[in-house]
C-alpha cells in the first residue's frame, strides 16, 4: 500500500481495460487468422495506425485540458492541397512546411477563439471543420489535385529507417514526448489542472486562457506531422483526405479510457486506444469483410469501452424524483 | 379524454380555492393558534459531527415565526429537514397533531409544507402561466394543455390572492426579482399550503419589493397560513415576525419567545451565547503595512473600498451575505476585477483588475471561500492539489522536479496535519476539514508569501480541523504574512483578530479593535451599531 517506490502525481491507475481487449484480438488473430501475425502484416498495421496515432495524441492533450477538437478532420486535408500547391513551385522540404504551418494556423485560429475569446471549443472546432473543408475544396475546385511527379515525395509514409517505417518511428517520439510533455512538464500539469476545475485553475494563479491555447496550438503540431504522412502516402491535394479523424481520434481516446470531462488521461491511454482501432481493422481486413463491418464494430467497441468504465452517473440520482 | 380531464379539474380548482378562502375567514375570527408543525428534540448527524442536537420548533397558523442563528447554527439543517430535502437523525416531526416522515421534499410539498428558496425555482423561459402549473406539468404524465380559458382563471385567482399583477404570458425572464419570488409563493399556494417557509427572501430585494412581499405575507397570515421566516437581518424580523427561535449549537437557545417581548440585545446574545474567552490567543506584535488596498470600486457606482493590512496583523472583515464582505476578500488577493483603485504589496502596485497570476507571483495566498467550486481539482490527489500553486518554483525550464515536489509538499501537507496523511489519496476521500487542510497548504507552501486572504477558512468543517486551521494562520502571522480573514464565525474573528472591520453595503462601516467580543461584532454586522 506504500506508494514509495513510484512517485507520481497521478492517482494510481490500472491499465486501462480495454487492454484486455487488444490482448483478446492480438491472441485470437494470432490463432485463427493467417498471416496476422507475419512481421509484414505486424509493420502494414502500425504504419497505418502511426497517422491515427498522432492526430489522437493531439486530439489527448485538448481532452486533458477539457476542450474537444473537431477541425482535423479537414485540416489535414487542407494541409494535403496546400503543399501539394506549394510543390510546383517549391522543393518538398518547404512545400511541406507550408501544409504544416496550414495545419498550425487553424489550431491557432481554434485556440485564439476559444481561450480568449472563451468560445465553446465544441462549436468553434465544428465550425472550423465546416470552414475548412469548404475552403479545401474551394482552392482546387473541388477535385483532387495529382502531385507533381517528384522523387522523395513518398519518403515520409513508405521510407523506412533501419527497417522501420518512418511513421512508425514518428508515431513513437510522438509518444515519448507526449508522455514526457503530460507527466513531468508544467505546461501539462497545468493541462490536467484546468480541465479538472478551470475557476480553481485560475485561483491558483495559472494563467488559464494561454494554456488553453497552447493545447490548441501543441495538438496542432501533432495533427500537423498527421497530416504531413498522409499528403507524403496520397501525394496529392485532397479536399475529401480524412473526415472521419475526430472522430476516431475521440473514439480512441474514449476507448483508451480518457474521459471527455476532461482532466484525466495518458500517452499510455491514447496509444492503446489507437492499436485496439488498428489491430481490429487490419483482423477485419484479413477476414475480408467489407469496409463498413469495419466501422460498425468501431462504434460496438467504443460504447463497450465508455460501458467499461462504469456507470458513475447511475450513483447520482438525487436531483431526479425522490422516492 | 384529454379534454374531460382539463375541464373537470380547474373547475374543481378554482371551487376548493374558493372554499378554503371561506374557510380560513371563518378561521381567522376563532383562532386559539393551535400549533400546525411542531418539531421536537430533532437531532441530526452528519458523520461524526452533531447539525442538531435537539431543536424544538412551533409553529402556529396565522403566525409568522422567524428563524435566526449564526452561521453553523443549525437552521439551513433544521429547514432541510421541514422540507423533507433530509431525515431527522432522532427526534419528531408533527403536522396538526399527527407524526409525519417525509420521504422527499415531493412528499413534504403533498403534505402542505412549501419552501421557498433564495435561489429561484423557476422556469424561467416559460411564461408566467406555464410556471404557475409547473408542479402539475411535472407530476402528470402525458400531454396536458394548460393555456385554456379555465387555467386562465384559476392563475388569475392565485395571482390575485397574494397581490400580484403581472401578465399571465409575461416570460418569467422579464420579472423584476420581487415579482418572481411573490409568483414563486404564488405557485406554492396554488396547491394545500399550511406552512410557508421563507429562507432570506429579501437577500436580493429591493425596498419596494420587500414592503411588497412583507404585504403579502401579512395577508397569507391573516388566512391562517404559518410562516417560517429565516433571515440575518433584525430590522425585518422586527417588523414582520411574532414570535422568533434562535438557534445556537444546534440547540433552540430561544424558543418560540414573541417577539413582542423580546429585546434586540437579547437575540443577540442568545444567538452568540456567553462562552467565549475572548483574547486568549498571543497575537503577534504588527509591523509596516504590507497590502494596500486603495479606493478599489467593484462596479461603477459602487462605495470605494480602502484597507491596509500590516505585517503580521490578523485583519478581520466581517459581513453578513451579501454585504460584501467576501468580494473584499477576493479583491485583496487579485481574484476580483474592478473598476478603479490599486492594490500595492510591499509598495509595489499590483493591477486591481482580478489578475490571480500576478497576485500569485506577488507572494498573495487565497482560500477561497467555495472549495468545491473555485478550490479543489476533483479525482487527482492530495499532492497535485496542493503543488498547484508552487509549480514555477518546482521546476527548471518548465521541467517539474517531482522528487522536489513530493518532499516539498508532503512536509506542508504533514505540517497541516493531514488526515489520514497520505499525500496519495485522491481529494475526494478526505472529509472537508482535510479538503480545507489542503487549500490552506498550497497557500503556505507559496514562496515569497507576504499575504494571505483567507475567505471562511472554517465554514463546514469539523473542530479538530478548525483548531489546526487556526493554528497555522497565527504561525503564517507570527512568520510575518499579513492576513486577511473574511469569516462569519464570530468566535474565529473575535479571537484570531487584531482589529474588524465592519462591512455592510459593499462599504466599510466601521472598525472594531481586538477584544471586541463576538456580540459587539454581531450587533455590528447588523448595523445596530
Amino acid at each position: 500500500m506504500t506508494h514509495v517506490s513510484a512517485p507520481s502525481w497521478k492517482a494510481r491507475q490500472p491499465l486501462p481495460r480495454s487492454t484486455w481487449v487488444l490482448a483478446i484480438i492480438l491472441v485470437v488473430g494470432w490463432i485463427f487468422l493467417p498471416g496476422f501475425s507475419s512481421i509484414d502484416n505486424a509493420t502494414n498495421v502500425l504504419r497505418v495506425a502511426a497517422i491515427l496515432a498522432l492526430a489522437t495524441y493531439g486530439q489527448t492533450i485538448v481532452l486533458i485540458s477539457g476542450g474537444i477538437e473537431f477541425s482535423i478532420g479537414s485540416s489535414v486535408a487542407l494541409c494535403s492541397v496546400t503543399s501539394v500547391l506549394a510543390l510546383q513551385y517549391w522543393p518538398i522540404g518547404p512545400a511541406f512546411l507550408v501544409g504544416f504551418v496550414t495545419i498550425l494556423a487553424v489550431g491557432i485560429i481554434n485556440g485564439l477563439l476559444i481561450s480568449y475569446l472563451r468560445l465553446s471549443a465544441f462549436l468553434v472546432t465544428l465550425g472550423m471543420l465546416l470552414l475548412v473543408h469548404g475552403l479545401a475544396a474551394i482552392v482546387v475546385g473541388g477535385l483532387p489535385v495529382e502531385a507533381p511527379d517528384r522523387e522523395g515525395i513518398h519518403a515520409l509514409s513508405g521510407g523506412a529507417v533501419l527497417g522501420i517505417p518512418v511513421p512508425v518511428l514518428l508515431a513513437a517520439a510522438g509518444a515519448i514526448l507526449l508522455h514526457l510533455l503530460l507527466e513531468r512538464t508544467i505546461l501539462g500539469r497545468s493541462w490536467f489542472l484546468i480541465g479538472s476545475s478551470a475557476p480553481a485553475a485560475e485561483m491558483t494563479g495559472i494563467k488559464v486562457g494561454r494554456i488553453v491555447f497552447l493545447a490548441y496550438f501543441v495538438a496542432a503540431c501533432f495533427v500537423g506531422l498527421a497530416g504531413l504522412i498522409l499528403t507524403s502516402r496520397v501525394a496529392a491535394g485532397e479536399p475529401n483526405l480524412y473526415p472521419t479523424l475526430p472522430f476516431e481520434s475521440m473514439a480512441a481516446c474514449a476507448i483508451g479510457g480518457i474521459p471527455l470531462s476532461g482532466g484525466r488521461g495518458s500517452a499510455l491511454n491514447a496509444v492503446i486506444g489507437v492499436l485496439v482501432i488498428a489491430v481490429l481493422n487490419n483482423a477485419i481486413v484479413l477476414l475480408n469483410y467489407p469496409a463498413y463491418t469495419q466501422l460498425a464494430l468501431l462504434g460496438v467497441i467504443m460504447i463497450g469501452a465508455v460501458m467499461a468504465q462504469g456507470f458513475p452517473a447511475l450513483k447520482s440520482l438525487s436531483w431526479s424524483r425522490s422516492r | 379524454m384529454e379534454s374531460a380531464r382539463d375541464t373537470a379539474l380547474p373547475l374543481a380548482n378554482v371551487d376548493s380555492l374558493a372554499a378554503a378562502s371561506a374557510i380560513v375567514h371563518d378561521a381567522v375570527d376563532t383562532t386559539p393558534s393551535e400549533p400546525v408543525l411542531e418539531v421536537r428534540s430533532v437531532v441530526k448527524n452528519y458523520g461524526s459531527t452533531r447539525a442538531l442536537q435537539g431543536a424544538d420548533l412551533v409553529l402556529r397558523a396565522g403566525r409568522i415565526h422567524a428563524l435566526m442563528g449564526e452561521n453553523g447554527a443549525g437552521k439551513s439543517t433544521l429547514v432541510k429537514i421541514l422540507v423533507g430535502a433530509t431525515a431527522p437523525s432522532a427526534g419528531t416531526i408533527t403536522l396538526h397533531g399527527r407524526t409525519v416522515k417525509f420521504a422527499g421534499v415531493a412528499d413534504a410539498i403533498a403534505a402542505g409544507i412549501v419552501p421557498i428558496y433564495q435561489q429561484s425555482t423557476l422556469f424561467s423561459n416559460l411564461t408566467v402561466l406555464e410556471n404557475l402549473f409547473g408542479f402539475e406539468i411535472a407530476t402528470r404524465p402525458g400531454f396536458a394543455n394548460f393555456n385554456n380559458a379555465k387555467r386562465r382563471l384559476l392563475a388569475q385567482c392565485m395571482l390575485d390572492r397574494i397581490g400580484l399583477a403581472v401578465e399571465l404570458d409575461r416570460p418569467v425572464a422579464s420579472l423584476s426579482l420581487g415579482e418572481k419570488q411573490l409568483l414563486e409563493i404564488a405557485r406554492g399556494l396554488g396547491r394545500e399550503c399550511k406552512v410557508l417557509v421563507l429562507d432570506e427572501p429579501t437577500a436580493a430585494l429591493s425596498q419596494a419589493d420587500t414592503s411588497r412581499l412583507f404585504s403579502t405575507l401579512r395577508r397569507l397570515a391573516e388566512h391562517s397560513v404559518a410562516i417560517l421566516y429565516i433571515s440575518h437581518k433584525t430590522d425585518e424580523i422586527q417588523k414582520i415576525a411574532d414570535e422568533i427561535t434562535v438557534l445556537r449549537d444546534g440547540v433552540s437557545v430561544l424558543a418560540a419567545a414573541p417577539l413582542k417581548s423580546t429585546s434586540i440585545q437579547s437575540i443577540v446574545n442568545a444567538m452568540v451565547g456567553h462562552a467565549f474567552n475572548v483574547g486568549e490567543k498571543n497575537l503577534p506584535a504588527v509591523a509596516a503595512p504590507v497590502l494596500t488596498l486603495d479606493r478599489a470600486t467593484r462596479a461603477v457606482g459602487d462605495p470605494e473600498v480602502s484597507l491596509v493590512v500590516r505585517r503580521s496583523e490578523i485583519l478581520g472583515i466581517a459581513g453578513l451575505a451579501g454585504s460584501g464582505a467576501e468580494d473584499i476578500g477576493a479583491i485583496l488577493a487579485g481574484a476580483l476585477p474592478c473598476v478603479s483603485g490599486t492594490l500595492h504589496i510591499d509598495g509595489q502596485p499590483l493591477n486591481c483588475l482580478g489578475d490571480r497570476a500576478a497576485a500569485v507571483s506577488a507572494g498573495i495566498g487565497y482560500v477561497p471561500p467555495d472549495r468545491i467550486a473555485n478550490g479543489l481539482f476533483p479525482r487527482h490527489i492530495a499532492l497535485l492539489n496542493a503543488s498547484a500553486s508552487i509549480l514555477a518554483h518546482l521546476s527548471r525550464f518548465g521541467w517539474i522536479n517531482r522528487r522536489k515536489e513530493i518532499a516539498r509538499l508532503s512536509q506542508v501537507l504533514a505540517n497541516v496535519r493531514l488526515t489520514p496523511n497520505e499525500p496519495w489519496r485522491l481529494i475526494e476521500e478526505f472529509s472537508g476539514g482535510n479538503q480545507q487542510k489542503i487549500l490552506l497548504a498550497r497557500n503556505l507552501a507559496l514562496v515569497g508569501i507576504k499575504a494571505l486572504v483567507l475567505v471562511e477558512p472554517t465554514r463546514g468543517v469539523d473542530v479538530g480541523a478548525r483548531d489546526v486551521i487556526h493554528e497555522q494562520i497565527m504561525a503564517a502571522a507570527r512568520n510575518g504574512s499579513a492576513i486577511a480573514l473574511v469569516s462569519t464565525d464570530l468566535e474565529e474573528l473575535t479571537s484570531l483578530s487584531h482589529r474588524i472591520v465592519i462591512v455592510r453595503g459593499r462599504r466599510i462601516a466601521t472598525e472594531l479593535p481586538h477584544l471586541s467580543t463576538p456580540s459587539v461584532v454581531a450587533k455590528a454586522m447588523l448595523g445596530e451599531i
